[in-house]
C-alpha cells in the first residue's frame, strides 16, 4: 500500500541515484554528461511524481507510516512517516532538486567531472527526504549527518581551491558538531520517553517536559538546528561554503539543507516546544539573526555573500516566527519557508548565471548588465522585490504576517520588560532586507555600464539556465496575487500537522486595510532606500572595510589553536623515551597495588598466623649473597662484564633457593637457563661497548630510586603477608592422581607433560617462535659489522678477543659426548625424578655452547647454515611437530587433545620402564628446546667475533 | 621474632626486584636487559613462594617423605622460566641490532652528546664520572 | 567426539601446525629473488591463505553453536576442570575468535602482495600470531592465559620489526622491553591471585574470589589490579597507552592492521578479569571499576589530540586506534551489561575500520611519490575517486558518522550510559571527541586528496595492485556489512554481554554442580603414595 512508497522515495535517490549517475558519467563525454543529467533529473523526477501521487493522503490525512526494523536492540528503526509538512519539504526538496539539475546541467563547465557531483548531489537528496521522512528520530539523525557529509563533498567539489577545502571543513566541522550535539539530545529525548518514535513521543510530550533532562536535551537539539540553519554564532559556515558550485549553494544553502533546522524545529515542536525555555531561546537566535545577518547582507560586495547573509537573515525569520509559537506565527513561518525557498532559489540562479555570463560575482566591478541581458534582469529585478518584501511578491504577504506578530504574539518571558524592542527589530530587519535588495539589483544591473569585467561580452544565457529562474519568479508572483487560492490549503494542512490541531482561520492576503504591520513595512522599505541611497554616496559602500569582527575568523583561529594545542600536548605525553614508558608502568602498579592493599580496609593488613620456618645460618649466608650480588650488579653496571658475572649469582642463588626450598626440578632449569643466558649476555658484550658513562640526571635517579623501593618493598611486603598465612589449593589433586592417573611420580614433571602439558605446549612454542625469530631479526646483521681488519670500531669500541686455548678446545670435545649420555639419563628419568626434556635440552644445548665457545665464530656459522641454513629450524618444527602429534593422537581414540596413555612394560636390560605418550611429547620439546637454543647462540655467534675466553670462564661459573 | 626463612625469601625478593627496577629504568640497552633478567629472577622466586615455602619436602612420590611442597607453583615456574629465556635471548639480541643499525647503544637512540644534553639541559654533566674500564 | 567437538582447540592447533609445515617449507630466503626461493614464498602464500580461510570457516562454526547461548567446555588432557586446563567458548569468546579470523585474512592477503618477501619467516610468525590469539580467546585458564599471551607476543615481536629498519628497531625495543615488564606483572597478579584462591581456573576463580574476605581480599585485589595494569597496557589505555602510537605507525602496513586486534586482546583480558572473575559481590570483587571509566575518558581524549596533532597517516590512524579503544574501555569502565554490548559492537567495528585504514592509508601514500603519507600538499594520487570514496568510508565510521557502523556503535554507548551518574562525562567526552575526530579526519582527507600540488605530475597507481585494493575492500565491505546487519550483530553482543553477567551459568558449565575444588593445603595432606618399584 502506499506508506510502503515512502522508503522508495528515499530509496530511489539514494540507490538509484548515486550509482546511476555514477555508472552514466562514464567517461566524461559530452554525451555521456547529459545523460547523467538527464538520470539524475529522472531520479528526482520520478521522486516528485510519486510524492504528488500521494499528495491526497498528505494533506487531507490519514497519517502515512511505514515501519521495518533495523537495530531494534536500539530503537534504532527504519521508521518514515508522511504527513503535509513533510510533504511540503520533500516536494520542495524533489521539485527545486528537479530545477537545480536542469540548471546544473548547463551550468557545469566541460573539465568539471560530473562523476563527482551528480552522485554526490543525488546522495544529498537523499539525504533530505530522510530527514523529512523519518518518523524515528534515531534515524533522522542518521540522515541528517549524511546530508553534512553530502555537502561537504559538494562545497569541497573544486577542492583544489584553497576556499573550497576551507569551506567544506568548516561546514562539515560546524553542522557535523551540531549533527553530534544533536544525536545527543535525541538519545536522551529516547531515553526518557522511551521511544525514538515521533508518533509515540507526541503522547508523552509532557512528561518529556517535566523530566530533569529535559533542559539539556532541548539545548542539545536546539544545538543541532542552530548549527543546521546557520543562527547566530553558527551562522559563519554559511557564506563560507558558497565556494560550492551555484547549483549547490542554491540548492543545499538556501532551498532545503539549511532549511533542515526549521524543519526539526517544526517536527519537534510538539514534543519539545511550547515550554518557555523553547520559545526564549529559540525566538531571540532567531531575531538576533535576522536583524544581524540582514545589516551584514548589505556590505558584502560578493553576489553570492549577499545572497547567503540574505538567506541566513531569512531563516532568522523563521526561527523567530517559530519561537513566537502562537498559531498564526506558526503559519507565518509555514509560508515563509515556501517563499522564501522561491524566490532565494531564483536569485541563486540569476547570480550564477551574471557569473558564468561576466565570470564575476563582485557588485565592485559589475554594473549596468540590463541592457545585456534584458531577460535575467528582470526576473532577478521581480525576484528581489519579493525578497524586499514589496507588494504584490509573496515575500509581502509572510512579511506582513512576521510584522503582525511581531507586533501582537504574547511576548515570550526572556525579553521581559524589553518586549518592546521585538517589533522594532523586525522592522529594521525588514529595513536592512530592503536595502540589500536594492543593492542587489541595483549594483548589477543598473548603474555605469562595467568596463573591466573578466568575460567582455556577456550575454543571454541558453533557455536550460533561464527557464528553472522564470518559473520560480512565476511562483513568487502567482503566490502573491492569489495567495489563498495556491498556497492556502497547503500552509493549512502545514500548520496543522506542526501545531497538531487546526489553526485559527487566517487569510493569506495583499491587503489587510492600513495598520501598523503595513506602516512598519512602509518605514522598512522607505528606510532600506535611503540606506542604501546613504551609504552609496560616493559609492563609499564599495570601499567600505569590512571591519567588524568575523566569526568566520574567529573559528580558523580558534581551529589554529585547537591544531597547535594538540600538537603541543602531544609532544608532551608522547615522551618518546622507555625510560619514561617503564617508570609510568612501575609507578601504575605500585599505586594500584598500594591502593587496594591500603584503601578498602582502612587498616593494611598484617602477617597471617602461618608458623615459620627458622633461618639456618646458611640461609643467612646464601641471603646476604643475593643481596650483594644485586646491589652490585646496580653499582658495577658500568663495567659490563662484572654485572654479568653477577646478575649470574643472582640467578644460582634463585636456583639455590629452589633447591633448598624442596624444588629440585627448578634448581637444575634453572642453572642451566642461568648458565646460557649468561653465554648470551657475554657474547652481546662483544657487539657492545665494554663500558658506559654515568649519565643520568639527579632527577631520575632520584624517581628511579624511589620507584625501585617502593616496588621492591611492596612485591616484600606482600610476600611476607602470603608466606605467613595458610591456603588452599586444588594440589591435592596432583598428589592423588600422578601416579594412578599420570603414570609419574615426579609430580611437576607429570603437571607440566600431561595435567598441564598443554602450557607446556604453548611454552615450547615461544621458545622455538624466539629461536626462528632471531634468526629473522640478525638477519643480514653481519654486514653492520666493521671491517675484520679493525681492532676498533668507529666509535673507539675494542673489538678483538684473545683466541682460547688448546685446552679448552681439547675440553670441548670430550664435554660434548658425556653431556649427550648425561642429557639421555636426565631425559629418561624425568618423568619418575627431577629431569624431564626441557633440562635434558638446556644440557644439551650448555655442551654445544661450550663447543661453540671452543671452536669459535666459524663453528657457529657452521651451524646456522646447516643443512641450508635450516638444521635447527627443522629441528624446532619437528619438535613441535611431535609435540603438536602425540596430543592429536588422542582424537583417533575419540579424547581431547594431549590425553595421555601410559604402561609400564619391562624392557631387556633397562628393566622397567615407565613409558607414557608424555614421554614422546617430553620429546618433542627435547628437540625445541636445543634447536632454539642454537639458533639463539649460533646466530649471535655469526654475527659476533671470537668469543673471549676470560667471559667464558665468567659464564660458566 | 626470630629470623625466618619466609622473612629472609621475602626481602630477597624483595631487594633484587629494586635492584631489576633500577637498572630497567636506565638508559642504556644493556642494563635495561640486565634488569629485565633480575626482574625474572625474582618474579620466579616469587611464583615459587606463592605456593608457601617447604623444607625437605619435594614434590616427588614414593620418596617416604612426610610431605609435599606444592607442585603447581612449581609447574609454573617451570613454564615461566623457560618462557622468561625465550624472550630475554630475544630482546638481548633486539638490543644488539638495534645499537648496530641505530648507532647507539641508547633505548631511545640517542646518540652520546644527545643523551648528555637530555639529562643535562644545563650542561653541569659529571665529565669521566663513573667511566669504567674492563 | 566428533572432530567438531574438537572446535575450541581446532582454532589453535590449525595456525601452529600450518606455522610448523611454514617453517619446513621455508621462505626461501636462501634466493629470495626469483627461482627456487620465489617459488618456495608461493607455496607459502598458498598455504597461508588456505589456512586462514579454514580458520575463518572454524570460527563461524563455533560462533553458530554458541549463538544460541551453548558455552562450549573443552577438557584438554581429559582432565577435569579446574585440575586441568579447560578450554572455554562462549559467545564473547567466538566472537573474538571470528574478529581475528576477519581482519586476518585481508591483512594477510595484503601482506601476500610483497611485504611478506621484505624479511624472513612472515607466515610463520603470523600463523603463531593467530595460534596466540586463538589461544587467549579460547582459554578457561589463568595461567594458560598467560602462555598464549606470550605466544602472541613473541610473534608480534618478530612481526613488528618485518622489514627492519632503523625506526623499526628503535619502535621495537621500547615495545618488546615494556611488554617483557608486562609479563612479568603478569605473572605476579597470577601468582597473587593462585595464593589466595589455590586455583587457576577463571570460573573457579570466579566462584573463590567472591568468598575472599578482609586482608585475603585485599591481596587479591592486589594481585587483580596488577592484572589490570597489565591489560591496560595492552589495551592502551592512559597513562599506559602513548606507546602505541611510535610503534604501530613505525610497524610494516600490514602488521599494524593485525595489531588492530592486539590491543583488543587487552580489553577481552580485561572483561574476563575484571568483568567476571572480579565481577561478583564480596569484599574483593569490583576492584577495578573506580579506575576504569575515568582513565578510558582520558585515554578517549588524549588519543584524539594525537590524532589533531598527527603529521603523517599513519600516525593519525595509530592515534585514532587508541580514541576507539578509549571509547570501548567507556563502556567497559559503565560495567552494566547493555554498556558492555555497546562496548563489543563498537570494539568489533573499530577494529575492521583502524586495520581498513593502516592498509588503506600505505595504498594512498604509495600513490603520492615523495609526499607518501604525509599530511601536506602532494602530487595527485592515481585513483581519487576510489581511494576518496574508501577514505570517507573508514574516516566516517572511524568519526562515528552515520549510517556507518561507528555512529551506531557510538549511539548504544550513549543510550547505555543515559542513566549512569557520568552521564555527563561521557556525553561529553563521546561526543566532542566525535566532533574533533571529524575536524582531524576532515582536514587529513582534504589534504591528501584535495590539496593537489600542480606543479608535480599526478603520481602513477603504483600501489593500485588489485591484491592490495581487493584486501582493503574486503575490510571496508566488512564495516558496511556491520552496519546494514546492524540488528543480529546487535543482538549477538548484546547477548554475549548479558551472558559474561552470568556468573552462575558459566561456574556451572565449567565446573559442574557446586563440587568443592580446593582442600587445605598442609603437611598432613598429603597421602603416602607407593613408588612404582
Amino acid at each position: 500500500m502506499s506508506g510502503a512508497l515512502l522508503p522508495i522515495i528515499v530509496l530511489l535517490p539514494l540507490l538509484a541515484g548515486t550509482l546511476l549517475t555514477a555508472w552514466a558519467a562514464g567517461d566524461e563525454s559530452p554525451a555521456r554528461r547529459r545523460l547523467t543529467a538527464a538520470v539524475a533529473g529522472a531520479v528526482a523526477g520520478a521522486a516528485f511524481l510519486l510524492l504528488m501521487s500521494l499528495a491526497p493522503t498528505a494533506l487531507n490525512g490519514p497519517l502515512l507510516l511505514w515501519q521495518a526494523e533495523w537495530v531494534p536492540g536500539i530503537g534504532l528503526n527504519l521508521g518514515f512517516r508522511l504527513d503535509a509538512l513533510a510533504w511540503m519539504f520533500a516536494s520542495l526538496i524533489t521539485g527545486i532538486g528537479l530545477l537545480v539539475i536542469l540548471y546544473a546541467a548547463f551550468y557545469l563547465h566541460e573539465d568539471d567531472p560530473v562523476r563527482r557531483f551528480f552522485p554526490a548531489l543525488m546522495l544529498f537528496m537523499a539525504a533530505m527526504l530522510g530527514i523529512v521522512l523519518s518518523d524515528n528520530l534515531l534515524l533522522l539523525v542518521v540522515f541528517w549527518e549524511l546530508t553534512s557529509i553530502s555537502s561537504f563533498l559538494l562545497i569541497g567539489y573544486w577542492g583544489r581551491l584553497e576556499e573550497s577545502r576551507k569551506g567544506a571543513r568548516m561546514a562539515l566541522a560546524v553542522t557535523g558538531g551540531g549533527g553530534l550535539a544533536l544525536l545527543g539530545g535525541v538519545v536522551l529525548l529516547g531515553q526518557i520517553a522511551g521511544t525514538y518514535e515521533l508518533s509515540a513521543m507526541v503522547a508523552q510530550a509532557s512528561m518529556i517536559q517535566a523530566h530533569p533532562l529535559y533542559p539539556l536535551a532541548l539545548v542539545l537539539v536546539l544545538l543541532g538546528c542552530f548549527t543546521k540553519s546557520a543562527q547566530f554564532p553558527f551562522h559563519f559556515w554559511l557564506p563560507q561554503a558558497m565556494a560550492a558550485p551555484t547549483p549547490v549553494s542554491a540548492y543545499l544553502h538556501s532551498a532545503t539543507m539549511v532549511k533542515a533546522g526549521l524543519f526539526l524545529l517544526l517536527r519537534l515542536d510538539e514534543v519539545i516546544g511550547g515550554t518557555p525555555l523553547f520559545e526564549g531561546l529559540v525566538a531571540s537566535a532567531g531575531l538576533v539573526t535576522m536583524v544581524f545577518a540582514a545589516g551584514v547582507a548589505l556590505f558584502k560586495h560578493d553576489l553570492k555573500g549577499l545572497l547567503a547573509y540574505s538567506t541566513v537573515s531569512h531563516l532568522g525569520l523563521v526561527t523567530f516566527l517559530i519561537g513566537l509559537a502562537s498559531p498564526l506565527a506558526t503559519v507565518a513561518a509555514v509560508f515563509h519557508i515556501l517563499n522564501h525557498a522561491a524566490f532565494k532559489a531564483a536569485l541563486f540562479m540569476s547570480a550564477g548565471i551574471v557569473d558564468h555570463e561576466t565570470g564575476t560575482r563582485d557588485m565592485r566591478k559589475l554594473g549596468g548588465l540590463m541592457t545585456l541581458m534584458p531577460v535575467v534582469g528582470t526576473l532577478t529585478l521581480l525576484a528581489s522585490a519579493a525578497m524586499a518584501g514589496l507588494p504584490p511578491f509573496n515575500g509581502f504577504i509572510s512579511k506582513e504576517m512576521m510584522l503582525h506578530e511581531a507586533l501582537y504574539a504574547p511576548n515570550n518571558g526572556l525579553w521581559g520588560d524589553f518586549g518592546w524592542l521585538i517589533p522594532i527589530l523586525a522592522t529594521l530587519g525588514g529595513l536592512f532586507s530592503a536595502a540589500y535588495s536594492l543593492r542587489l539589483v541595483h549594483d548589477t544591473f543598473f548603474g555605469a555600464p562595467a568596463t573591466e569585467l573578466p568575460n567582455p561580452h556577456p550575454h543571454e544565457p541558453p533557455w536550460g539556465m533561464k527557464a528553472p529562474v522564470l518559473l520560480l519568479v512565476g511562483v513568487c508572483i502567482a503566490v502573491g496575487l492569489l495567495p489563498m487560492t495556491i498556497a492556502g490549503p497547503l500552509v493549512l494542512a502545514v500548520s496543522t500537522a506542526v501545531l497538531g490541531e487546526a489553526p485559527p482561520t487566517f487569510s493569506l492576503a495583499l491587503w489587510h486595510g492600513f495598520n501598523v504591520p503595513l506602516l512598519m513595512s512602509a518605514i522598512a522599505v522607505a528606510g532600506g532606500v535611503v540606506l542604501y541611497a546613504g551609504v552609496m554616496r560616493g559609492r563609499w559602500l564599495h570601499h567600505a572595510p569590512a571591519g567588524y569582527v568575523q566569526a568566520k575568523a574567529l573559528f580558523w583561529w580558534l581551529n589554529d589553536r585547537l591544531f597547535e594545542a594538540a600538537g603541543r600536548f602531544t609532544h608532551l605525553v608522547e615522551s618518546r623515551s622507555l625510560q619514561s614508558y617503564a617508570a609510568w608502568m612501575v609507578g601504575s602498579v605500585i599505586v594500584v597495588a598500594t591502593w587496594a592493599l591500603v584503601s578498602p580496609l582502612g587498616d593494611a593488613p598484617v602477617a597471617g598466623p602461618r608458623e615459620t620456618i627458622a633461618a639456618t645460618p646458611m640461609a643467612v649466608a646464601v641471603w646476604l649473597l643475593v643481596i650483594g650480588a644485586a646491589t652490585a650488579v646496580v653499582l658495577l653496571q658500568h663495567q659490563r662484564v662484572v654485572a654479568v658475572v653477577m646478575a649470574g649469582a643472582v640467578g644460582l642463588v634463585a636456583s639455590l633457593t629452589f633447591l633448598a626450598l624442596s624444588a629440585p626440578d627448578l634448581a637444575m632449569t634453572q642453572i642451566s637457563v642461568d648458565v646460557v643466558s649468561t653465554v648470551l649476555l657475554l657474547m652481546g658484550l662483544a657487539l657492545l661497548p665494554q663500558f658506559a658513562r654515568a649519565e643520568s640526571a639527579p632527577w631520575r635517579r632520584w624517581r628511579d630510586g624511589v620507584l625501585a623501593v617502593a616496588g621492591g618493598g611492596g612485591i616484600a611486603w606482600i610476600t611476607w603477608l602470603v608466606l605467613t598465612r595458610d591456603f588452599s589449593s586444588i594440589s591435592w589433586y596432583f598428589i592423588e592422581n600422578s601416579v594412578p592417573k599420570g603414570g609419574g611420580t615426579n609430580m611437576v614433571n607429570v603437571i607440566l607433560v600431561d595435567f598441564r602439558g598443554y602450557d607446556t605446549w604453548g611454552e615450547i612454542t615461544v621458545l622455538g617462535i624466539a629461536g626462528v625469530g632471531v634468526l629473522a631479526l640478525l638477519d643480514g646483521l653481519r654486514a653492520n659489522r666493521p671491517r675484520s681488519d679493525m681492532t676498533v670500531d668507529p666509535s673507539g669500541r675494542a673489538w678483538s678477543f684473545a683466541e682460547p686455548p688448546l685446552m679448552l678446545r681439547q675440553v670441548a670435545r670430550l664435554v660434548l659426548p658425556l653431556a649427550l649420555v648425561v642429557t639421555a639419563y636426565i631425559f629418561w628419568r624425568g618423568h619418575g625424578l627431577p629431569g624431564g626434556g626441557f633440562i635434558a635440552g638446556l644440557i644439551t644445548a650448555v655442551a654445544l655452547v661450550v663447543q661453540y665457545m671452543a671452536r669459535g665464530q666459524g663453528w657457529a656459522e657452521g651451524v646456522l647454515h646447516a643443512g641450508g641454513g635450516t638444521r635447527y629450524t627443522r629441528w624446532i618444527g619437528s619438535g613441535l611437530l611431535i609435540a603438536s602429534l602425540t596430543g592429536i593422537g588422542a582424537f583417533v581414540l575419540g579424547r581431547p587433545y594431549l590425553t595421555s596413555a601410559h604402561a609400564n612394560p619391562v624392557l631387556p636390560l633397562l628393566g622397567e620402564a615407565p613409558l607414557a605418550t608424555a614421554a614422546i611429547f617430553d620429546l618433542g620439546v627435547y628437540m625445541t628446546v636445543v634447536g632454539a637454543t642454537m639458533l639463539m647462540l649460533s646466530a649471535l655467534g655469526a654475527a659476533s667475533k671470537e668469543p673471549p675466553r676470560a667471559r667464558a670462564a665468567g659464564g660458566a661459573a | 621474632m626470630t629470623l625466618s626463612l619466609e622473612f629472609l625469601l621475602a626481602t630477597g625478593i624483595g631487594w633484587v626486584t629494586a635492584c631489576g627496577i633500577l637498572l630497567l629504568l636506565r638508559g642504556r640497552s644493556f642494563p635495561v636487559v640486565l634488569g629485565l633478567t633480575m626482574i625474572g629472577y625474582a618474579v620466579n622466586v616469587f611464583i615459587f613462594a606463592m605456593g608457601r615455602i617447604w623444607t625437605g619436602a619435594p614434590p616427588i612420590l614414593g620418596t617416604g617423605a612426610p610431605a609435599f611442597a606444592d607442585p603447581l607453583p612449581q609447574a609454573l615456574v617451570l613454564t615461566a622460566i623457560v618462557i622468561g629465556f625465550a624472550t630475554t635471548g630475544f630482546v638481548i639480541e633486539l638490543a644488539l641490532r638495534n645499537r648496530h643499525d641505530g648507532g647507539s647503544d641508547h633505548v631511545d637512540g640517542l646518540s652520546d652528546d644527545e643523551q648528555r644534553r637530555r639529562e643535562f639541559p644545563h650542561g653541569d654533566a659529571p665529565g669521566q664520572a663513573g667511566e669504567g674500564g674492563r | 567426539m566428533s572432530m567438531l567437538d574438537h572446535l575450541p582447540v581446532l582454532v589453535v592447533l590449525l595456525p601452529a601446525l600450518t606455522a610448523v609445515a611454514l617453517l619446513f617449507i621455508g621462505d626461501g630466503s636462501a634466493g629470495e629473488h626469483g627461482g627456487h626461493g620465489h617459488h618456495r614464498l608461493l607455496w607459502a602464500r598458498r598455504l597461508s591463505v588456505a589456512s586462514v580461510a579454514l580458520f575463518g570457516v572454524l570460527a563461524a562454526l563455533m560462533v553458530q553453536r554458541v549463538a544460541g547461548g551453548d558455552i562450549l567446555v573443552y577438557r584438554v588432557g581429559e582432565w577435569p576442570a579446574p585440575f586441568g586446563i579447560a578450554l572455554v567458548v562462549d559467545r564473547l569468546g567466538a566472537l573474538m575468535v571470528a574478529l581475528t579470523a576477519a581482519v586476518a585474512l585481508p591483512v594477510l592477503l595484503y601482506a601476500s602482495g610483497g611485504w611478506d618477501s621484505h624479511g624472513r619467516h612472515f607466515h610463520p610468525m603470523f600463523q603463531f600470531q593467530l595460534m596466540g590469539l586463538a589461544g587467549a580467546f579460547v582459554t578457561g585458564d589463568l595461567f594458560n592465559l598467560f602462555v598464549f599471551f606470550e605466544v602472541l607476543l613473541i610473534a608480534s615481536y618478530v612481526l613488528m620489526l618485518h622489514g627492519q629498519g632503523r625506526e623499526r628497531f628503535k619502535a621495537g625495543l621500547h615495545y618488546v622491553v615494556l611488554n617483557l615488564v608486562a609479563s612479568a606483572l603478569f605473572l605476579i597478579g597470577v601468582a597473587l591471585l593462585y595464593a589466595m584462591t589455590g586455583t587457576l581456573n577463571l570460573a573457579d576463580l570466579a566462584i573463590k574470589v567472591p568468598q575472599l574476605q578482609g586482608s585475603e581480599a585485599a591481596i587479591a585485589q592486589a594481585g587483580g589490579l596488577v592484572l589490570l595494569v597489565v591489560f591496560g597496557f595492552k589495551a592502551a589505555l592512559m597513562p599506559l597507552a602513548v606507546w602505541l602510537p611510535g610503534t604501530y605507525a613505525a610497524s610494516s602496513a600490514p602488521v599494524a592492521a593485525l595489531f588492530a586486534i592486539m590491543t583488543k586482546v587487552g580489553v577481552y583480558a580485561l572483561l574476563r578479569v575484571h568483568g567476571v572473575v572480579f565481577g561478583g559481590v564480596g569484599d574483593a570483587p569490583g576492584a577495578a571499576e573506580p579506575w576504569i571509566l575515568p582513565l578510558a575518558l582520558i585515554t578517549c581524549a588524549v588519543g584524539v589530540m594525537g590524532a589533531l596533532a598527527a603529521r603523517t597517516l599513519a600516525r593519525l590512524v595509530a592515534w585514532v586506534t587508541v580514541a576507539s579503544v578509549g571509547t570501548v574501555l567507556v563502556g567497559i569502565g559503565l560495567f552494566t551489561p547493555a554498556a558492555w554490548g555497546a562496548a563489543l559492537y563498537y570494539l568489533v567495528n573499530s577494529t575492521l575500520v583502524v586495520a581498513g585504514l593502516f592498509l588503506l592509508g600505505e595504498v594512498v601514500a604509495s600513490q603520492r611519490g615523495e609526499a607518501a603519507d604525509h599530511l601536506e600538499p602532494g602530487p595527485a594520487v592515481g585513483q581519487p575517486v576510489m581511494l576518496g570514496l574508501a577514505m570517507l568510508l573508514a574516516a566516517a565510521s572511524a568519526a562515528g558518522l552515520p549510517p556507518l557502523p561507528g555512529f551506531i556503535g557510538k549511539a548504544m554507548l550513549l543510550e547505555a550510559a543515559a542513566v549512569h551518574p557520568w552521564m555527563g562525562w561521557v556525553f561529553a567526552v563521546v561526543l566532542v571527541a566525535g566532533l574533533l575526530t571529524i575536524v582531524g579526519l576532515a582536514r587529513a582527507g582534504s589534504i591528501l586528496f584535495w590539496h593537489v600540488r600542480e606543479d608535480l605530475p599526478a603520481c602513477t597507481m603504483s600501489g593500485g595492485s588489485a591484491r592490495l585494493q581487493g584486501a582493503v575492500a574486503l575490510l571496508l565491505a566488512l564495516t558496511v556489512a556491520m552496519s546494514v546487519f546492524a540488528g543480529p550483530v546487535q543482538r549477538y553482543t548484546a547477548a554475549a554481554a548479558e551472558q559474561l553477567g552470568d556468573r552462575a551459568a558459566y561456574g556451572r558449565a565449567v565446573l559442574g554442580e557446586g563440587a568443592q575444588t580446593t582442600r587445605p593445603y598442609r603437611f598432613d595432606a598429603a597421602p603416602a603414595v607407593e613408588a612404582p618399584r
